[in-house]
């Protein structure tokens, strides 16, 4: 939603929205404003910015909610078809996730500013939709992995990210039906008799696992287990230490994915059916996991 | 636990007080939406990747300077990116902070980037060396031209001979500077292209609120009805197709009359193609539903009508009661059923009765708007315009959010530092005595004026107008611009060849919009705001702490910018003081030297634009810096209905009410703050001033209208011999088909091409890779009858001539019409020679020209091609087809009443005929003249109607008016 611009106006619902999204994007000259309003503290280091959303958790829904598990894809088109239903030419990212929070601070502000009560909710069933189908779908998941991984700035703003998410959950009640991205997804399960590197694909595509691998998860299993870490994307790095210790790297895994599931439960019940989603995922996936280390016994 | 609401209202207050400090609060650039745009904050030294250095990451660093586009009307704001290092102009964006644009451009406006890189712009005076249009010209300096021109103009005034220094401008792009300029000499010779424009609009307009421009609230509205193809092209249309997407986005329908397929009728809810002519008939029908089954707003028709005279003067029996009013309205419109649209329009009852039954749900949010089009191409158009406003005076829609606001509202023009006096003279060449009404000067009408011996040119300067192209009937144009008894000296003000400069005198050249200084404002929404177009390569020295003479130093070559030539020619034309022009053009910091720009505008900004001080001081600025650093501000928002505000009491001295509720008062109007053109209702017979009027108790401004109030019965059109027209109605076109031979077709010639504008955009490389030909649109059927497809060469026969041109087969037409637009068909008479460029060469057809007696006629030699110049891409030129020239075959057609042009042509369309080559033009200039004689023939001269002895009612509008007593009916009589 390309936004015209507009004066100062007094407190719009979206200026939350807008403010967080200001914080996953590089840290600018001027961010620090934005920053201190949020009282998130001073700037982030850019080395923090970097290791967290260019090397461990890409800002990209698509990433999170694509069969690929990898940026682009069928998600992100759903997400570009929703910009189009409205009557909007897509930006060229538009499962980033700056641009998703901005692009919500958007239909919450036309809420705001509809003229009459049929416009207003029609912007309403817009922005709810918006929140159920593009946000509320991956956020749980993927917030509990930023506050893990940096304990400092982006932990408290994912904190405030959770928050303010948690208000808008009680805005919309969930819908009846899981996001399409959710009921779209195969599980892990289903690979069972794929191909070794389309499986390996699938290990790292988190709507299909319920959990996120990222490149430091890995070198903590190599770490764990006392194997050697290659350097190289993840798909590489989960080959090598499958290879050194199938059984023991699988079992590491799907303790991981217990773990991960964990992570879910700090979200509260207006978000049960998308956590139930995931958490459902990530034991499957445990499951699958150890069953299939188990047949390696055999 | 965090309270986020409270945490929401931080940011917000965090954000205003950033922003009122001039700052940006969201930074850029980055996703989030029109962040993207550079801070403001860091407009002075801004870095980028340079992109041709790619893989490699090398630094560009940047000065931002705000200007304004040159090329529409719509004046949006550019940001220059000017390279640190080189001080060069690196490439144009928007600029956020532009009220009207808001950051957003169309194709036109970074390809300005292009215009000032043209490796064919004039960059030195050029003197003619051969006869006219020979192509033969000599490099002069300015002040050789200057001194020249200057003694020659003196000489005219001394000799009396004032009415035959004429100016004549195309795109003005300023609010009043040279209209000032002329009035400063005394002259009445400014002449504007505004009766091949808009005139026809103007007359709606006028004649209903006083107010000759529409502005419609499009963001707000609930119904949006175009007449024409404001999603594409036009005035503003960049600025209100935002606007119209937002208010679609908000549930408004988008309602659009238009007999083409454009890129506006495919966005449209209700797309009408109407049969060219009928759509006053169609508003009609729709107004007709309304009042028959008062879904109209009776309380406001009732308040803010004059419909009290409208039954003195037309039912003088009956009792002068609204009941009265209501039974008569009905009776007046009853005939105007969807069935009689229908069968005018060729668009069905049924649609037209769901198009009524939407625009009823509109309430007071019915945002309409039409400027040329329709208005622009009918004989009677200027009716389109007043029965379109008739939906928004019948539904109360009239300068309230979501409706059409009278554009002098949403408009804001400072007064200068100095206003000049009135001229003493009429010019019987731009204000015939035929057109008491007409919407501004009958300038496309003046070869035949000349012809006819009206009057000659000592001095006619031409300034970003190419009327031998632009024009209808440019052949009479040429054949009067080489005759040296009627044009003295032509002086074409330009920045880039065109076919009216070859037939001058002197060639100057004159800055694109990145390289002059005008003010504007435009009625893009209910604001107002003045935009600051500056040359930004002068304003980037000054912040580099330079001091630049004047802006000739830091333009490309010699070129230089209207204002300070202005300036300068009128100091010389006077240079004693003797002929009264000198106290206009004197600084008043430094008397006795003349008048800066510098000095123009920071008096204008210091001293007559509200809240811009407090501003700028805000900043730490002084308001010329502020508007250096921003290009625009905004005067007011949300200015509403102003016609309800109440007088003050300090203007309400020994008043008289008259009959109608008018109020007169002896108190001196107080000086306007806002000097936007609007009507000047007449005083009463005891001298004092119109002043508002009676709304019950309570005495209120009112319509600039003779009434006070909305004109839906116009006394004027009635008092000076058009009482049949009095009311909206619907005149039948010079195209209707009972106006047409049975095997003649309505021509559609006045749509644009998106990207293209006039005359103005033939230098723009981009833009002409895009769009550089203009088919025929020929409906299948059509096609098929004169056995032709796509491609195949056409013969259209006009009244006077014909040309040939391809065919473009398509359904996006109705049948019975054609349709060519008009944006295309340059030529230039000769090919650059001896490595002198003397025409521009990418978007101009080679052609020769010939005449015999009253025969013209015009062959294609060459087509566009590459060539080598400074620019590596023109040797890339692939395209040779540049298209017809059509406006040349077009008589004069001008309408009886708003003297505007009627564009639209009855034609014939045949396969070419043997010997027929693309391009070809011919034409008899004769037939074109007994055309003109037909259609002055059809006028109510103020020799017989005047009401009053006068030329023409002093209440219209008129640019430079001149003092009353020019008004008087001329001894002897004139045009018969």
């Amino acid at each position: 939603m390309n936004r015209a611009r507009r004066e100062p106006a007094s407190a719009r619902e979206g200026e939350l929205f807008r403010s967080l999204a200001v914080v996953c994007e590089p840290t600018r000259n001027g961010a620090e404003v934005v920053i201190e309003a949020l009282g998130l503290g001073g700037v982030p280091s850019a080395f923090s910015y970097t290791d967290l959303f260019e090397f461990q958790l890409y800002p990209y829904a698509s990433v999170y909610l694509g069969v690929e598990g990898m940026l682009g894809g069928e998600a992100r088109d759903r997400i570009a078809g929703f910009w189009r239903v409205l009557g909007e030419t897509p930006v060229a990212e538009p499962d980033h996730l700056a641009v998703l929070l901005a692009a919500y601070a958007e239909l919450a502000d036309r809420e705001g500013d509809a003229p009459d009560d049929e416009a207003r909710s029609r912007w309403r069933h817009a922005r709810g939709a918006f929140f159920w189908e593009h946000l509320a779908s991956w956020l749980p998941v993927y917030l509990g992995r930023v506050a893990e991984l940096d304990e400092g700035f982006y932990a408290k703003w994912s904190e405030l990210l959770r928050m303010a998410l948690t208000e808008e959950a009680k805005r919309f009640s969930a819908p009846e039906l899981l996001p399409l991205h959710l009921r779209e997804a195969e599980p892990l399960g289903d690979a069972a008799e794929m191909a070794g590197e389309e499986f390996l694909r699938a290990l790292i595509a988190p709507v299909r696992t319920g959990c996120i691998l990222t490149r430091s998860d890995l070198e903590r299993c190599a770490r764990d287990l006392e194997l050697g870490s290659r350097k190289g994307e993840r798909g590489f790095v989960l080959k090598s230490l499958l290879g050194q210790a199938p059984k023991e790297a699988l079992g590491w895994l799907a303790a991981e994915a217990r773990r991960q599931a964990k992570l879910l439960r700090g979200w509260p019940e207006a978000f049960a059916p998308i956590t139930g989603f995931w958490n459902e995922r990530a034991m499957a996936t445990a499951r699958f996991l150890d069953e299939t280390a188990g047949a390696l016994d055999d | 636990m965090t309270d986020l609401k409270k945490l929401n209202e931080r940011v917000s207050a965090a954000r205003r007080e950033t922003e009122a400090r001039g700052e940006t609060f969201y930074p850029g650039a980055s996703r989030i939406h029109l962040a993207s745009f550079p801070p403001k904050e860091r407009w002075d030294d801004w870095v980028e990747l340079d992109s041709k250095s790619w893989p490699k990451r090398v630094e560009k660093r940047y000065m931002l300077i705000p200007t304004t586009c040159f090329n529409c009307e719509s004046a949006c704001g550019l940001l220059a990116y000017i390279d640190k290092d080189t001080l060069e102009v690196r490439k144009f964006e928007g600029n956020p902070e532009h009220p009207g644009s808001r950051g957003r451009n169309c194709a036109k406006g970074p390809a300005t980037l292009n215009q000032i890189t043209d490796p064919d712009r004039i960059l030195h005076p050029l003197k003619r060396a051969g006869k006219r249009g020979e192509g033969k010209w000599v490099q002069v300096g300015w002040d050789e031209a200057l001194d020249d021109i200057a003694l020659r103009i003196a000489k005219a005034m001394r000799e009396g001979r004032q009415r035959e220094i004429m100016y004549h401008v195309g795109r003005p792009g300023e609010d009043g500077f040279t209209e000032r300029v002329m009035a400063a000499w005394g002259v009445d010779g400014h002449n504007s292209h505004t009766n091949i424009c808009s005139s026809g609009a103007r007359a709606g307009y006028q004649f209903w609120c006083g107010i000759d421009r529409p502005s419609p609230d499009h963001a707000r509205a609930k119904v949006i009805l175009l007449i024409s193809s404001h999603l594409e092209t036009g005035h503003y249309f960049n600025p209100h197709a935002q606007r119209i997407m937002e208010a679609k986005k908000s549930g408004a329908k988008l309602v659009v009359l238009d007999t083409r397929l454009s890129n506006t009728a495919t966005h449209a809810d209700f797309w009408l193609a109407t049969q060219p002519g009928s759509e006053a008939a169609v508003m009609l029908a729709i107004a007709n539903h309304l009042i028959q089954n008062d879904l109209y707003n009776r309380e406001y028709v009732e308040r803010w009508w004059n419909w009290k005279e409208y039954l003195e003067a037309t039912h003088p029996g009956l009792e002068a009661t609204f009941e009265s009013f209501e039974r008569m309205l009905k009776a007046e419109y009853e005939g105007y059923t969807f069935e009689f649209a229908a069968q005018e329009s060729g668009v069905n009852v049924e649609t037209l009765r769901r198009v009524a039954e939407t625009v009823a749900t509109a309430g007071t949010r019915l945002s309409t708007h039409n400027w040329r089009s329709a208005s622009s191409a009918n004989e009677g158009g200027w009716q389109v315009a007043r029965t379109l406003f008739f939906l928004n005076a019948l539904m109360g829609a009239i300068a309230v959010p979501g409706g059409t606001y009278p554009n002098a509202w949403n408009k804001f023009v400072p007064r200068p530092i100095h206003l000049p006096r009135h001229p003493e003279y009429w010019s019987e060449l731009t204000w015939p005595i035929e057109y008491p009404l007409t919407m501004y000067e009958t300038s496309f009408l003046l070869p035949h004026l000349v012809k006819d011996g009206r009057g000659k040119l000592d001095t006619y300067f031409s300034r970003v107008y190419n009327p031998v192209w632009t024009n209808p009937d440019g052949f009479s144009w040429i054949e009067m611009l080489t005759d040296e008894a009627k044009t003295g000296l032509h002086v074409a003000l330009t920045p880039t060849w065109n076919e009216t400069a070859y037939f001058a005198d002197y060639i100057l050249p004159m800055g694109h919009s990145s390289e002059r200084h005008d003010t504007h404002s435009y009625e893009t929404h209910d604001a107002q705001w003045i935009g600051f177009r500056q040359p930004v390569m002068r304003a980037a020295r000054e912040r580099l702490g330079e001091s630049v003479g004047d802006t000739r130093h830091t333009n490309p070559g010699e070129v230089w910018e209207e204002n300070e030539f202005w300036l300068e020619l009128s100091w010389r034309i006077d240079p004693d003081g003797e002929l009264g022009i000198r106290p206009f053009v004197e600084s008043k910091e430094r008397p006795g030297a003349r008048l800066t720009v510098e000095e123009y505008y920071r008096f204008l900004f210091e001293n007559s634009v509200p809240g811009l001080p407090e501003k700028a001081a805000a900043e730490g600025l002084k308001p010329l810096e502020y508007m250096r650093r921003y290009g625009a501000f905004e005067v007011e928002r949300d200015v509403g209905p102003v016609y309800e505000r109440e007088v003050p009491a300090a203007e309400l001295e020994d008043t008289v009410v008259d009959a109608h509720g008018r109020v007169f008062s002896r108190a001196k109007a107080p000086a306007p703050v806002n000097l936007a053109p609007t009507g000047a209702p007449p005083g009463d017979a005891e001298g004092r001033r119109f002043a508002g009027v009676q709304v019950g108790d309570r005495v209120l401004k009112g319509f600039p209208t003779p009434s006070g109030k909305l004109e839906f019965y116009s006394p004027t059109l009635a008092a000076w011999g058009w009482g049949e027209y009095a009311i909206p109605t619907y005149i039948k076109s010079h195209v209707h088909p009972e106006n047409m031979a049975p095997d003649e077709m309505c021509l559609i010639s006045t749509f644009r091409l998106p990207v293209q504008i006039h005359t103005r955009s033939a230098n723009a490389k981009w833009l002409d890779e895009i769009a550089h030909t203009n088919p025929l649109w020929l409906h299948t059927r059509k096609a098929a009858e004169i056995g032709v497809r796509t491609g195949d060469l056409v013969r259209v026969e006009t009244h006077t001539g014909y040309f040939v041109v391809k065919a473009w087969v398509t359904e996006g037409i109705k049948p019975e019409v054609v349709a060519c637009s008009h944006h295309m068909g340059r030529w230039k008479l000769n090919e650059p020679s001896s490595g002198a460029v003397n025409a521009q060469r990418q978007l101009m057809a080679t052609v020769s020209l010939d005449h015999t007696g009253s025969d013209w006629a015009i062959r294609r030699k060459k087509g566009a091609g590459p060539y080598a110049s400074s620019d590596p891409d023109t040797s890339r030129i692939w395209w040779t087809d540049v298209g017809v020239h059509q406006n040349l075959t077009f008589p004069v057609h001008p309408d009886p009443i708003s003297g505007m042009h009627c564009w639209h042509q009855a034609v014939r369309v045949k396969k070419a005929a043997r010997g027929d080559r693309y391009g070809d033009i011919s034409v008899d200039i004769e037939k074109s003249h007994q055309i003109f004689k037909d259609w002055l023939a059809k006028t109510r001269s103020a020799m017989d109607h005047s009401p009053d002895g006068t030329r023409r009612p002093a209440w219209l509008v008129r640019p430079v008016k001149p003092v009353a007593k020019a008004y008087k009916l001329p001894e002897p009589v004139v045009g018969r």
